[in-house]
């Protein structure tokens, strides 16, 4: 039997995409960690591609990432949860949230999943989400949004 | 130092795992995406899993602000191919290719590949260190066609009890030193040849025959 009394995690990373399922990631982030007076920190990876130097300065100064950031701090404020946001550049996106879950002693990593398909219609899980899954010592939870009304009508 | 290594076979995935461990930033294409996921799992996200011949995945690999590109794929073509764009399209400061027909190592040379590392050419030599006698070991090239040399006189070779001044060899070629009791001596003016000295000369590939014609002689009828 689980025991109930302990809480469910003691610090989560949160993957930020800015993409609309960062809302829901960070809100059901904040629900739970309010519960177990949880730390979360939601990461924001800028894949830097190889022809330019690992540390060129690309991150700060984009104003995207920050917006990313900022959208994700904010609701969680708005929820009544303190959340620290990081921006990460790397090569490869899954690698980077499990060494940032790593580094910080998570023991949950939060990935939000946008439902999409490749062409001919199967569900494409992405590559990061899968080297998560497969690398992350902590445990893994991926929150994949709501499908598409139209699609969902059709299955 | 940035080194885009194209071939992930052992040897560029041993390469690109000592690179990364010694802290050099280095990124291995291998363009079968099976073997190239294999490598990622092992070493990690420095992987792209493309085809380093193609000009365009080269560029997006990093060739562009590369110090080192390094063709390790096993196919001579095209480590050639690679180290020809490598160098002319984005100007690779230094370019190394693995070479496995010892007959392509003029052609390499010639269309400016920086190194050339031979494993046949490697094996050959040390083959040949075992069977000194009667032949001519290949210590190393020293520039483009130009090689050092190591002859072992043997009872019967024609510059037995001559000094190697005296010696005719082909233009370009010359006796440098002679190893005997494991000590090597210049060539001095009263330096005489004898049976089991090493002599170590200089000369070019197409020059060969002479050389051994004139310090081995004719072994064999050959």
């Amino acid at each position: 039997m689980p025991d109930r009394s302990r809480p469910i995690f003691h610090r989560a990373v949160i993957a930020l995409t800015g993409g609309r399922v960062d809302t829901e990631t960070v809100r059901m982030a904040v629900e739970l960690a309010r519960s177990s007076k949880a730390e979360l920190v939601g990461v924001h990876v800028v894949q830097i591609d190889w022809t330019q130097p690992l540390d060129a300065d690309i991150a700060s100064a984009s104003e995207e990432a920050q917006r990313v950031l900022d959208q994700a701090e904010s609701l969680a404020e708005r929820l009544g949860q303190r959340m620290e946001s990081v921006l990460v550049q790397a090569r490869a996106v899954g690698a980077a949230l499990v060494d940032e879950a790593v580094e910080r002693e998570a023991d949950l990593l939060i990935l939000g999943l946008p439902y999409r398909t490749r062409f001919g219609g199967d569900f494409a899980l992405g590559r990061w989400i899968l080297y998560a899954l497969k690398n992350a010592p902590c445990a893994v939870w991926v929150v994949r949004e709501p499908m598409p009304e139209e699609e969902e009508g059709e299955s | 130092m940035f080194v885009v290594v194209v071939g992930g076979g052992k040897v560029g995935y041993y390469l690109t795992r000592e690179l990364a461990e010694s802290g050099h930033e280095v990124v291995l294409m291998e363009k079968d995406r099976a073997r190239a996921e294999q490598i990622t799992d092992e070493i990690g996200s420095i992987v792209v899993a493309k085809d380093g011949c193609e000009g365009i995945y080269l560029g997006e690999a990093g060739a562009n602000r590369a110090d080192i590109v390094v063709a390790v794929t096993g196919d001579d073509e095209d480590n050639l191919v690679i180290c020809q764009m490598a160098k002319h399209h984005f100007s690779v400061p230094r370019t190394i290719a693995r070479v496995n027909n010892p007959l392509n190592e003029p052609l390499f040379r010639d269309l400016g590949v920086d190194e050339i590392i031979s494993p046949t050419r490697m094996i050959l030599g040390s083959i040949e260190q075992d069977i000194p006698v009667h032949e001519l070991l290949h210590l190393a090239p020293l520039s483009r066609d130009f090689e050092l040399i190591e002859a072992q006189l043997a009872e019967g070779s024609p510059a037995i009890g001559r000094n190697p001044r005296d010696i005719e060899l082909p233009d370009g070629c010359a006796i440098v030193a002679v190893v005997r009791d494991q000590e090597a001596h210049g060539i001095g003016a009263d330096t005489v040849l004898r049976p089991g000295d090493r002599v170590i000369a200089t000369g070019r590939d197409e020059y060969e025959p002479d050389i051994r014609r004139a310090l081995i002689g004719e072994v064999g009828g050959s």
